[in-house]
């Protein structure tokens, strides 16, 4: 063994280099406060590591970014691991960037000779965070897609130069495929480079000057490198990797839903680590300067300071300036995250937000695992036609003025009017016009129009104008004053399965597959109530096919709450079959194409994709 | 210190010595633990590179249950037992896409005097595509000159096997399939899933 090393001694020279790079003296002794260099390296491993292998199964087009990210988390042997760990680590990255550099300030390791080092330091900052941003866009997902649209317009503020800079960052004056193969070749291959290079400039300049002792500690007993301060960071290693395992087994790397440059993402935040920025920008007074102004010349100022600390720190009181200036930039961007995280939290529209962008990656995943995979032309396209995901949205624009659905306006957000500013702000509800289609053609819904017509109806009492009529006579019709009339019979005990029976012959009328089974016999002994008007105790003062049989005039129920029935209704609610001279609803007729009142009615009649495990609940 | 930018190991006191069990523990907990750390990156990588291997996935779909699709007419076929290429039309599976009706092999069709026999048309050699020659009534492989009688036997011995044959169903006219390919370059036929 020893005459075969001794034998690739000699031809290699090994035992020198390691010589040169273990046995390295630290005067005053190992200390844990010298770990956060070897930490950043060892993190930056495990990213090339993690890298090279998911560069192994990345694709990167606008069509296929997205599926492959997805596929690779979600369907790959360990591809949640290999991902959650390259995503952890890179926000680990951040922090242990910030405790080196807080360790280098505190320690005066930025004064001569050590400046050039310093800047070293502060080239690979810059380099990791272009390594963050070019990386965060790769999965090609909203939050991704909408967060980077940020950073590189505001690179195109940049005085002179900026719509250049932002044309070839792009590779196009709109991000498409070129975009990606452009970020992807800076993440993975010219970024990564630099930073190598740099690294080795880094340490070897490091080695010249040696660690910058504390003065406490000058006097302790000097020790080397190996294996004493190799063993502190190796345990500070370990921990920063059991650290990066615990987020990647408890909380995983997010892939939000694949990105859609025609539909804005309604919750767009960057990354924490650039929240204080965010916010920041957000200012009045900074944005009343221009954009160029809080995003490109302040934090230029900052790391201009930063650039000439150590010049500042030859002063008397440079040092100390140096160290109050790097806790003060601390605080201020603590404080601004923490703004940022308050506010949102408050902001009950942001927080509808946030769920409908979880629901979506949720309803991209599970529609991507259905046997057909992902269209060729992306996943995209399957959420663009999924009911489940657009029935919401359309029924927010379309219907929630004056409707609700389970008292929000479908996609979860509340609908209120806000008024005044900061403490004196208030917000209030607005009322609906119309009733509550949460419950729209279930047992449920006809149970209630059969007992609580007036509750159910009574925002018609908030029509205005021409419709006040209109809503009045609704809730003093024959209808009405028949439930009026009929409530105590259809509630009594005695009479529960005749409602029952009502409510299963209506729910029949639908059709719908996602109320089955119906129960047939019980919906005849429905029908039977529906024509006759006779209870178990007692009758209905009049049958409802008195009224609602064809040319009786009011609404027929032949296929109520069907898609087809509800097809006809929305596009005419003022039909003769409908609500006649009756009707205050506007007529749809021409306001949505055939497409999207398709997904509409498909989703409010409950026809859309399930997934097994959905089902069985 | 006179001169600021000299190297500061060079006045640092020489290091003393520590009594040797207690470097030998801190050697081999460095080693250990470095290792561990190096380690559990590199392992889920190679674990997640070695995905083919873990997970079985299938490439189509469409097929009946027992493997068959459907290839020709019977009636396409010459009597005369003349080889003829036909496409397999079925859903390809390709990593998260599914391409529908895609042409995911071809295959040699034969019908003699009413019995129909079918071969993959890809070398057991080294996985080109066979050509038949009609000049000469045999089959023949452009790469590297394997040759194949119209049985599907080898008559050289560039080849390890014969063509892979494939079974055969006639039902009312339409000849089905069970496409399967086979591991190339060994003499036994090893089927491909």
């Amino acid at each position: 063994m020893n005459a075969l090393l001794n034998w690739l001694d000699n031809r290699t020279g090994y035992k020198h280099l390691m010589q040169e790079a273990l046995y390295e003296p630290i005067p005053g002794g190992a200390r844990w406060r010298y770990v956060w260099g070897s930490t950043l390296t060892f993190v930056f491993s495990v990213q090339v590591i993690t890298g090279f292998f998911l560069w192994s199964a990345y694709s990167p087009s606008t069509q296929s970014a997205w599926e492959s990210v997805n596929y690779i988390q979600n369907e790959m042997a360990y591809g949640w691991l290999v991902r959650g760990i390259h995503h952890f680590a890179a926000q680990a990255m951040m922090i242990l960037l910030a405790l080196h550099f807080f360790q280098v300030i505190i320690d005066g390791a930025y004064k001569a000779p050590r400046e050039i080092n310093f800047w070293m330091g502060l080239v690979l900052l810059q380099i990791v965070l272009g390594l963050s941003l070019t990386g965060y866009l790769l999965p090609w997902d909203q939050k991704g897609y909408y967060a980077t649209q940020v950073a590189t317009n505001i690179a195109g503020v940049t005085p002179v130069i900026g719509s250049q800079i932002q044309q070839i960052a792009q590779g196009g004056s709109t991000y498409g495929h070129q975009t990606l193969t452009r970020f992807f070749a800076l993440h993975a291959g010219v970024l990564p480079t630099l930073l190598v290079v740099f690294l080795a400039i880094h340490i070897a300049v490091f080695r010249r000057h040696g660690i910058t002792v504390p003065k406490h500690a000058m006097d302790k007993p000097a020790a080397m490198f190996w294996p004493d301060q190799v063993l502190k960071d190796a345990i500070a290693c370990l921990a920063v990797l059991a650290t990066i395992l615990f987020f990647v087994v408890y909380k995983g790397a997010e892939l939000s839903s694949p990105a859609d440059p025609a539909e804005a993402y309604s919750a767009p935040r960057p990354e924490w680590y650039f929240l204080f920025l965010f916010r920041f920008l957000k200012f009045e007074e900074i944005d009343k300067l221009g954009l160029a102004f809080g995003a490109i010349y302040i934090p230029g100022m900052v790391f201009t300071i930063i650039a000439l600390m150590p010049f500042i720190g030859k002063w008397k009181l440079g040092h100390r300036f140096n160290v109050a200036f790097s806790f003060g930039l601390l605080l201020g961007a603590a404080y601004l995250t923490g703004l940022a995280i308050i506010e949102d939290q408050a902001d009950p529209d942001y927080r509808a937000a946030v769920a409908e962008a979880h629901r979506d990656s949720q309803r991209a995943v599970e529609l991507t695992r259905r046997e057909e995979g992902a269209p060729p032309q992306g996943a995209l396209a399957l959420l663009k036609t999924d009911p489940l995901t657009q029935g919401p949205r359309l029924f927010a624009r379309h219907c929630s003025s004056c409707h609700r659905y389970d008292g929000h306006d479908g996609t979860g957000r509340l609908i209120i009017v806000t008024e005044g500013e900061g403490e004196h702000k208030t917000t209030t509800p607005v009322p609906p016009q119309a009733p509550d289609l949460g419950k729209f053609g279930t047992r449920d819904w006809a149970k209630e129009v059969l007992v609580n017509y007036h509750e159910l109806f009574a925002p018609l009492k908030n029509l205005t104008l021409e419709n006040k009529n209109i809503g009045e006579r609704f809730l003093a019709g024959d209808m009405a004053n028949w439930v009026t009339e009929n409530k105590a019979a259809l509630t009594d005990p005695a009479n529960a399965d005749d409602l029952k029976a009502l409510a299963e012959f209506l729910v029949q009328q639908t059709g719908r597959k996602d109320l089955e089974p119906v129960d047939a016999t019980l919906a005849d002994a429905g029908k039977a109530v529906f024509s006759t008007g006779k209870l178990k105790n007692g009758a209905l003062s009049s049958s409802c096919a008195d009224c609602h049989d064809p040319g009786n005039g009011a609404p027929l129920l032949v296929g109520y709450g069907s898609k087809d029935w509800l097809k006809r209704f929305v596009l005419n609610p003022g039909h003769a079959d409908f609500y006649g001279d009756n009707n205050a609803m506007v007529p749809f007729e021409g306001k949505l194409s055939d497409r999207e009142l398709q997904l509409l009615l498909d989703w409010m009649t409950g026809d859309y994709y399930r997934a097994e495990k959905a089902a069985a609940h | 210190m006179t001169d600021p930018a000299a190297p500061d190991a060079t006045s640092a006191p020489p290091p003393k010595h520590d009594p040797p069990r207690r470097n030998f523990f801190a050697e081999v907990a460095s080693v250990l633990i470095g290792g561990l750390v190096g380690l559990v990156p590199l392992a889920a990588g190679i674990a997640f590179f070695m995905d083919p291997l873990l997970r079985k996935r299938s490439s189509m779909r469409g097929q009946t249950e027992d493997g068959y699709l459907p290839v020709a007419k019977l009636s396409d076929l010459p009597t005369d037992g003349t080889p003829l290429r036909f496409s397999i039309i079925a859903d390809k599976i390709d990593a998260w896409n599914l391409f529908k009706q895609q042409t995911i092999g071809t295959v040699y069709l034969r019908n003699i005097a009413g019995n129909v026999i079918a071969f993959n048309d890809v070398c057991p050699h080294l996985g080109c595509k066979i050509d038949y020659k009609s000049s000469n009534k045999s089959f023949f492989c452009p790469c590297h000159a394997s040759a194949f009688a119209l049985d599907g036997k080898k008559t050289n011995p560039i080849p390890p096997r014969d063509m892979d044959g494939l079974t055969v169903r006639v039902t009312d006219g339409e000849v089905w399939v069970k496409y399967q390919n086979f591991k190339r370059g060994c003499a036994e036929q090893i089927a491909l899933q």
